[in-house]
């Protein structure tokens, strides 16, 4: 067997690489990776716990991906897919809008002039162009892409866990995976400027949410509550106080035998760790990147954001999620480019620099730190921007929008088909997978769903997504996703 | 070979589309309704329907599966077909299969087509479907007559052929041969008139157990022709309590060290039985001399059943805290500590709870209790009005203390709008009617019917017919647009009340849990029908489920758990003692403060925390109290008051409690009550309301600042016992000691905070601080010490 796949993988290797966006493969190789999961999964669901799954993963030879991390770099309000990664020069001039056209190192792959810092190192990573869920509002759209919620009717709150805390929580009740032995002080779960508005922990409850950094890291004052104190003074006081109170608590130990006492002490000693090892202090400090390396992510909140992301997963973070928004957005500072917000086109413009930047140091920094197999690196929003370009009359003047009434061009919203950036994760890079019609407003190649979309997630930080359940408020086992598998292209392939 | 690499949601659709010939939607339906699987909440995570799973255990261990073990027992075997020779698909062939675990929820009858697209409907519920999917789709290579081994069912379970679910059965084993056979038959759907499987027993169906014991349990199946077959091998088993009581595939029990009691839910086929086992600890326990009330007389009873001794009854102290924070929701008062501590009254217990029961803080505690479990969540800044509303009639109602059955009746049946009838708000919120049946069931009847909406309830006798018959008393709920928008007038629509099941077609009326209600007229609203029935003295469901869920408030463990999850297959941990209590409610005419004062006024009740060696295990029989953390609203009250600051909150007046709070609004501009598991009013369930511990939380009380702006509070109790030369640090340990604690410090307890309080300060560049000032910071670290103790954050 062992030898045969040797021999795949040679075959591999020799096989010429494809011009254009492959369709699905029987990659033998690829099967029985799928299969040895099921297998544990299935053993795991037997044995009746969790614990037992994961001490069967821990034993197989995929323990290795339990480190494994996901950095999630959100586009909220949604990408011009055409605009962007998946350009359509044949279609009218009602779809096609003003940007022109560039190669990419991949050969037969194009992008808009918008992106040529990543079309220069597009061998790095892989773009689906056939993406599409089925929901049209911001939030239902997000909680499809995010928790797999097929609802295509917006909600207040999400449902479903998003896979964030789904991965948080599986990774945090993992008694035989590494927890016991995590001395990592950093929390597992990081967002920087986090998407948290239309989706979260839901019944997996609050403590599975990310441990929040907000504001703008390329600012001098930039600080992260709550994080390696540096003041002496403050340091002594708090140790004084955990102090107290173990003496005082030593003195009526009435509760010696009830665990949840324990995990007080245990959590109290963790975010003491956050709050005073100097190494936690370290790893959000970004005044420890030399200049170079901060000036190619862009000195803007976007490049500084990305520069913390890959700071914090290199030093420990398992799930990363960072929103690009705000004012580098545009005037509604997000990416929600209707005709009444922004000038799509000028809106689009006006925030590629920063974003190409960004996105570009990211992958580049991910390959020559060698991260490039833990890591997986996903870019996208909750839908694409509508292929037909409308005019209405905007609402406000400020960057990328004209003053009010004046009608200019924008794009609504598109959940029918759309475009992300994969990169890391032992992908094999430079592929374009999938395609849309010529006007790029249906999928008709390669097909991809959000339950897809998760699976793939799920499936490089090692959770079998097709067998582990969740109890949800009612007792119910929920599926963590109820549809889809992970995108074999998108499978490690190392 | 499957294309299975692809994306697969599309294909797969279209692929059921072309079998099945459903439309697109109906397939999602479809999917939703396999997936549903309701189980009692007990870890909080599973994988997979973890009873119907078996053999794995055998993998594991190694131990040999279905053949050869000495203890099985199969007189009558179960090689033996209910009618001879020829196998029968549903009594002999399903069984089999559920037993191999391939129709759970994970596999085969997975949502959406089952694992690889095999197909089975869940637990064998729907054997005319399975066998349609077995015998016929898949081109017919999942079985060959011709040569039985060769077909894919066999040598897929076998492992023969890759399998995704393992080996599920032997091909040296009894099952196999059964299989094979039923195959090599041509796959017989068997006679139309078979003996239809009519109940379940399981024997014995309860008995003393001793501590770490096996022993054999037989499940018995009678069918229709009164004949009996011996289905141990092929029933399902489940404990609820496996720390106590574990159970193999076989039927093979083994008791642990812990005392107490458990059960073996038993399942085969659709149907349930149940074995109770009690494991006495063996110790010799002196009766009770003289039980204050019901409770106690059946508690210790039971205690004395299972010889573990009951703690002391507990100080003044505890008692006050306790009672305080579970009637009130706050801690008590200094002043309230100080005169507890020093009356000789012999009935200051009863007198303080009667006191607690008659204040507002009672009302606004469960009023925080049961708006949340009613949904009085804002959506939208609109709905304020509402909120408060809603909350005020709650409140109202508890403060009056009107009966629990009228407070019911008035919200199942309201009519009008939110501001002419409050509970109508209850409608704004729940507006789909099996939403509606589904909330009224889990939290008035304590019956979860989540998953007879979709199939066969897989723990109970309750089918898709009465999931529909109960959602046909809201069939007539009107609404009409009201000028105020989001707020719909609700009223009674004329008409025959009716629902239709989904699965048969068939329109169904109104009908209660299969009680039959009688012909309800096109005039009348079928839902006073419901109230009717709900609060009728024989209703078995309503009065059990109020007080399990009171007994859960005060016990932490409810007699059934979880507390709104009451079947035949989950019995209570004291029986005797829940038919009491529903006796006296129902008698008290649903008086939810006398149900209050007969739990607390119990001896049971006021027992110590305390353990020793021969109770320390016991987590059900409530030998000694068990401590729960403060739930997020009333720690932060706890730590205002001991602090001295306040919290303000938006719309209301300065010094609102936390505890006061009408809807989940305030858990956004409040991170406290976020972080430390305030609900957001989004689940009927309790459980929504998370109480462990995180690491946020921890950050919080370290750092956020909101607690150092508490301590720091201007006129805060740090600042005012630092600044009035009066007091020594002697009296302000004592004050902080009851104000924290309700009791005194004891001397090692005062010597160290005294100390602390002495100590010098320097500020931050090292000079030394002046007296007053140093003290103020001691007296902060010294209050945060005491809001991070145990003590402190338990209610014990």
């Amino acid at each position: 067997m062992s030898r045969s796949i040797r021999q795949r993988r040679a075959e591999d290797a020799a096989a010429p690489s494809s011009t254009h966006c492959p369709g699905p493969s029987g990659d033998p190789l690829q099967r029985g990776t799928r299969r040895s999961f099921m297998r544990m999964g299935i053993a795991g669901f037997a044995s009746l716990s969790l614990p037992g799954m994961l001490r069967l993963r821990a034993a197989s030879p995929t323990a290795q991906q339990a480190k494994t991390a996901v950095i999630m770099v959100w586009q909220p309000g949604g990408c011009s897919h055409i605009d962007t990664y998946d350009p359509k020069p044949l279609a009218g001039t009602e779809y096609r809008g003003p940007f022109g056209r560039i190669a990419t190192k991949v050969p037969g792959m194009q992008f808009t002039e918008l992106l040529p810092r990543q079309a220069a190192i597009a061998d790095k990573f892989t773009v689906l162009r056939s993406m599409h869920q089925t929901a049209g509002g911001h939030p239902a759209g997000s909680m499809q892409l995010l928790s797999g919620d097929s609802d295509t009717r917006d909600k207040p709150k999400p449902r479903l866990p998003d896979w964030m805390s789904v991965a948080n929580y599986l990774r945090s009740n993992d008694p035989a995976g590494n927890d016991p032995e995590r001395r990592n002080p950093l929390p597992r779960y990081v967002g920087i400027n986090p998407p948290t508005q239309y989706n979260g922990p839901a019944y997996l409850g609050d403590a599975y949410s990310p441990f929040a950094v907000t504001g703008d890291p390329n600012s001098p004052d930039f600080v992260v509550p709550n994080i390696g104190l540096t003041d002496s003074h403050q340091v002594r006081r708090l140790n004084r106080r955990v102090d107290l109170r173990q003496k005082l608590d030593d003195l009526s130990r009435a509760f010696d035998e009830y665990g949840q006492a324990g995990t007080l002490d245990e959590f109290e000693s963790q975010a003491m760790a956050l709050l005073t090892n100097p190494e936690t202090k370290q790893a959000f400090d970004l005044s420890q990147e030399d200049d170079a390396t901060r000036d190619r992510y862009g000195r803007n909140t976007w490049g500084q954001q990305l520069l913390l992301a890959r700071r914090l997963v290199e030093a420990g973070v398992e799930v990363l999620t960072s929103s690009l928004r705000g004012p580098l957005c545009g005037r509604v500072q997000n990416w929600d480019d209707h005709a009444v917000n922004h000038h799509v086109f000028d809106a689009l413009r006006f925030r590629a620099a920063a974003y190409d930047q960004a996105v570009t140091a990211l992958i580049e920094d991910i390959h020559e730190r060698g991260l490039q197999d833990r890591v997986l690196v996903v870019v996208t929003g909750e839908f694409g921007r509508t292929p037909k370009i409308s005019h209405q009359p905007s609402t406000g003047a400020g960057n990328a929008s004209a003053p009010a009434g004046t009608q200019q061009p924008g794009r609504d919203h598109w959940p029918r088909a759309f475009s992300n950036l994969w990169a890391g994760g032992g992908i094999q890079p430079g592929q374009c997978i999938g395609a849309t019609d010529r006007r790029g407003e249906d999928v008709i190649e390669r097909h991809c769903g959000p339950g897809d979309f998760l699976a793939t997630l799920y499936h490089h930080l090692g959770i079998d997504a097709s067998n582990v359940f969740l109890e949800d408020f009612n007792g119910r086992p929920t599926p963590i996703v109820d549809h889809g598998r992970p995108i074999k292209e998108l499978m490690r392939s190392t | 070979m499957r294309d299975d690499l692809s994306c697969r949601g599309p294909l797969l659709r279209a692929a059921l589309r072309r079998v099945v010939g459903l439309l697109p939607m109906t397939i999602r339906l479809l999917k939703i309704r396999l997936s549903t699987i309701a189980r009692s909440r007990g870890l909080g995570l599973m994988i997979g329907l973890l009873v119907t799973a078996p053999g794995l255990a055998g993998d594991v261990t190694g131990q040999p599966e279905f053949q050869g073990q000495p203890e099985r027992p199969s007189p009558v075997g179960p090689s033996e077909q209910i009618d001879g020779d020829t196998p029968h698909f549903t009594n002999d062939i399903v069984p089999i299969l559920t037993k191999a675990g391939c129709n759970t929820g994970v596999c085969h009858a997975k949502a959406g087509g089952g694992q690889n697209g095999f197909q089975l409907s869940l637990l064998g519920f729907e054997p005319d479907e399975d066998y349609d999917h077995l015998v016929r789709e898949g081109r017919g290579r999942r079985l060959s007559p011709a040569a039985p081994d060769q077909s894919l069912l066999l040598l897929k379970a076998t492992g023969r052929r890759p399998h995704g679910g393992g080996v599920r059965i032997e091909p040296d084993s009894i099952h196999y041969r059964q299989l094979h056979d039923w195959i090599a038959a041509g796959a017989p759907r068997g006679a139309a008139d078979a003996p239809r499987l009519m109940s379940l027993e399981v024997q014995p169906p309860d008995e003393v157990l001793a501590k770490g014991a096996s022993r054999q349990i037989r499940a018995i199946a009678h069918y229709s022709n009164d004949s009996e077959r011996d289905v141990t091998s092929l029933a399902l088993y489940e404990s609820n309590q496996p720390a106590m009581l574990e159970t193999s595939d076989s039927g093979r029990i083994d008791a642990s060290d812990i005392p107490g009691k458990a059960a073996i839910m038993v399942r085969y086929q659709g149907h349930v039985a149940v074995y109770n086992a009690a494991i006495p600890a063996g110790a010799t326990v002196a009766p009770l001399a003289d039980p204050e009330n019901v409770v106690d007389r059946f508690l210790f009873a039971n205690l004395g059943k299972l010889g573990i001794p009951a703690a002391s009854v507990c100080n003044d102290a505890t008692f006050l805290r306790r009672a305080t924070l579970d009637i009130a929701g706050r801690l008590p008062t200094v002043a309230e500590a100080e005169s507890f501590l020093s009356s000789d009254d012999p009935e200051r217990r009863r007198k303080r709870i009667d006191a607690l029961l008659d204040s507002p803080d009672y009302a606004d505690f469960f009023a925080n209790k049961w708006t949340a479990l009613l949904k009085n969540r804002r959506d939208d800044r609109s709905d304020i009005t509402s909120n408060f509303a809603f909350h005020a009639w709650v409140r109202d109602s508890l403060l009056a203390n009107q009966p629990y059955d009228q407070i019911v009746r008035q919200l199942l049946a309201a009519t009008g709008t939110v501001i002419g009838n409050p509970p109508v708000a209850w409608y704004k919120r729940v507006k789909d009617p099996k939403q509606q049946i589904e909330d009224v069931a889990q939290l008035f009847l304590g019956v979860r019917m989540q998953c007879a909406q979709c199939h066969h309830h897989p723990f109970e006798r309750w089918s898709q017919d009465d999931y529909y018959s109960l959602a046909a008393f809201f069939s007539q709920v009107g609404r009409k647009p009201t000028a105020v928008r989001g707020e719909d007038l609700i009223f009674h629509e004329r008409g025959i009340a009716q629902t239709q099941n989904v699965k048969s077609g068939q329109w169904l009326r109104p009908a209660a849990l299969g009680t039959d209600v009688g012909e309800i007229p096109a005039g009348e609203d079928p839902r006073l029908r419901l109230a009717d029935w709900m609060s009728s003295a024989d209703n078995p469901f309503f009065a059990k489920a109020l007080v399990n869920r009171y007994w859960k408030h005060f016990f932490s463990i409810g007699l059934i758990e979880p507390e709104d999850d009451i079947r035949d297959t989950n019995p209570p941990t004291n029986p005797e003692l829940l038919q009491a209590l529903e006796q006296e409610f129902i008698a008290s005419g649903f008086d939810l403060k006398q149900l209050i004062r007969v739990i607390t006024t119990s001896r049971s009740y006021q027992l110590s925390s305390h353990t020793n060696e021969l109770n320390r295990s016991d987590r059900q029989n409530y030998s000694h109290h068990y401590p729960t953390r403060l739930q997020a609203e009333v720690l932060l009250d706890a730590i205002d008051q001991l602090t001295g600051a306040r919290t303000d909150f938006a719309n209301l007046p300065i010094g609102t409690r936390a505890v006061a709070l009408p809807d989940n609004s305030y858990n956004r501009s409040s991170p406290f009550l976020k972080v430390f598991g305030r609900p957001d009013s989004s689940s009927v369930c309790e459980c929504e309301r998370v109480q462990s511990a995180s690491l946020a939380q921890s950050l919080h009380l370290l750092s956020a600042s909101d607690i150092q702006n508490k301590l720091a509070f201007p006129g805060g109790r740090a600042e005012r016992l630092s600044q009035s030369d009066g007091v020594s640090p002697e009296n302000a340990v004592a004050e902080l000691y009851l104000a924290a604690f309700g009791r005194y410090p004891s001397p090692s307890e005062n010597d160290l905070a005294v100390h602390y309080l002495l100590e010098p300060r320097n500020d931050s560049d090292g000079k030394p601080l002046g007296t007053r000032e140093a003290r103020k910071q001691n007296l902060q670290d010294l209050i945060w010490a005491l809001i991070n103790t145990k003590e402190f954050m338990f209610n014990h």
